[in-house]
């Protein structure tokens, strides 16, 4: 997975629109406000609130 | 954007990526070249192109900017456009962002140009895409729309919208000009200027890029054989032998900018 820092900027959370960040090791993308875990799927973040996984925590 | 109807739109373009990647019509076109003089794209600009479909409008600015962040609502779209853009080589500006138009998942003022080419009219909500095309865009920011568009005479346009319907379900309207300066008005865009293009359809490839079977194929060409004197008028409907061979509409360049800083 590779996903360059100043485009990882450019990334925000679609339902909030705050800050994302990206967890290499789990393939995905974190909004801890939403608590919500957006897959990465071959390089592609799916940036879908449908496709969201919910975090426990 | 309406979970069913998305899930309807995913399902089209995965289906039917391959034709769109591969098609012509999409990768070439004076409405590219017109886009580009009116965005006046640099070494500086950072230019998302919303819905990219085949990825033809991100490759066209790629050479033209710093970075491409190219965003669709298909997966399987986007893995073909980014198969296509790989293919055509010395292209590393590119990234790829499974996206809904009406929810952008992008701060701010991330970008400096915006590009969404023959593809509002599968949203549901424009004017919410607009909302968010205003919102991702830096102050001074300049937008590029392409799409289809509608007749104003409401026969014509009634037409259109049957054809497109049955040829693709996922068809949800087009606008008319003085619709589209409307929406983008509201959205708060100004320095808004069009300019129309007339295009022509090979009827046999538009009518399967859609993945319409036969028996599809079949019921739209009635429909066009069909058609009012008016209609096949207006879209220069051209047959032979009982089979629709081509027609001709006409797509909208709709430039504007997001006002600098006060």
């Amino acid at each position: 997975m590779s996903i360059r820092p100043e485009l990882l900027e450019i990334l925000a959370c679609p339902q909030c629109k705050g800050p994302v960040r990206c967890e290499p090791e789990n393939a995905r993308i974190v909004c801890d406000v939403c608590k919500l875990a957006y897959p990465i799927r071959d390089d592609i973040p799916v940036m879908l609130v449908d496709e969201a996984q919910t975090l426990s925590n | 954007m309406d979970k069913g109807f998305k899930e309807r739109v995913r399902e089209q373009f995965s289906r039917t990526a391959e034709y769109y990647v591969r098609d012509e019509g999409f990768a070439r076109g004076e409405d590219l070249s017109a886009a580009a003089r009116c965005l006046n794209p640099t070494q500086d600009d950072i230019l998302l192109d919303v819905a990219t479909g085949g990825g033809h409008t991100a490759l066209y600015f790629a050479p033209l900017v710093r970075n491409v962040v190219a965003s669709d609502l298909t997966m399987q779209i986007l893995k073909k456009a980014q198969e296509f853009i790989s293919e055509e080589g010395g292209i590393e500006n590119v990234t790829f962002r499974e996206a809904d138009a009406e929810d952008l998942p992008f701060p701010a003022g991330s970008f400096t140009l915006l590009t969404c080419r023959i593809a509002p009219h599968h949203f549901p909500d424009v004017k919410r895409s607009l909302r968010e095309f205003f919102r991702v865009l830096r102050r001074g920011g300049r937008m590029a729309i392409i799409d289809s568009l509608l007749p104003d005479d409401p026969e014509i346009a009634d037409f259109y919208h049957s054809m497109e319907k049955m040829r693709d379900p996922t068809h949800v309207r087009a606008y008319t000009r003085s619709e589209w300066i409307t929406m983008i008005e509201e959205a708060g865009f100004i320095n808004i200027h069009t300019k129309e293009f007339t295009k022509t359809h090979d009827f046999a490839t538009w009518a399967r890029r859609a993945g319409l079977d036969r028996q599809g194929v079949q019921q739209l060409n009635k429909f066009f054989i069909d058609a009012s004197p008016k209609a096949h008028d207006h879209f220069e409907i051209e047959t032979f032998a009982g089979e629709v061979e081509s027609y001709t509409d006409k797509k909208l360049l709709i430039c504007a900018h997001r006002p600098e800083k006060k």
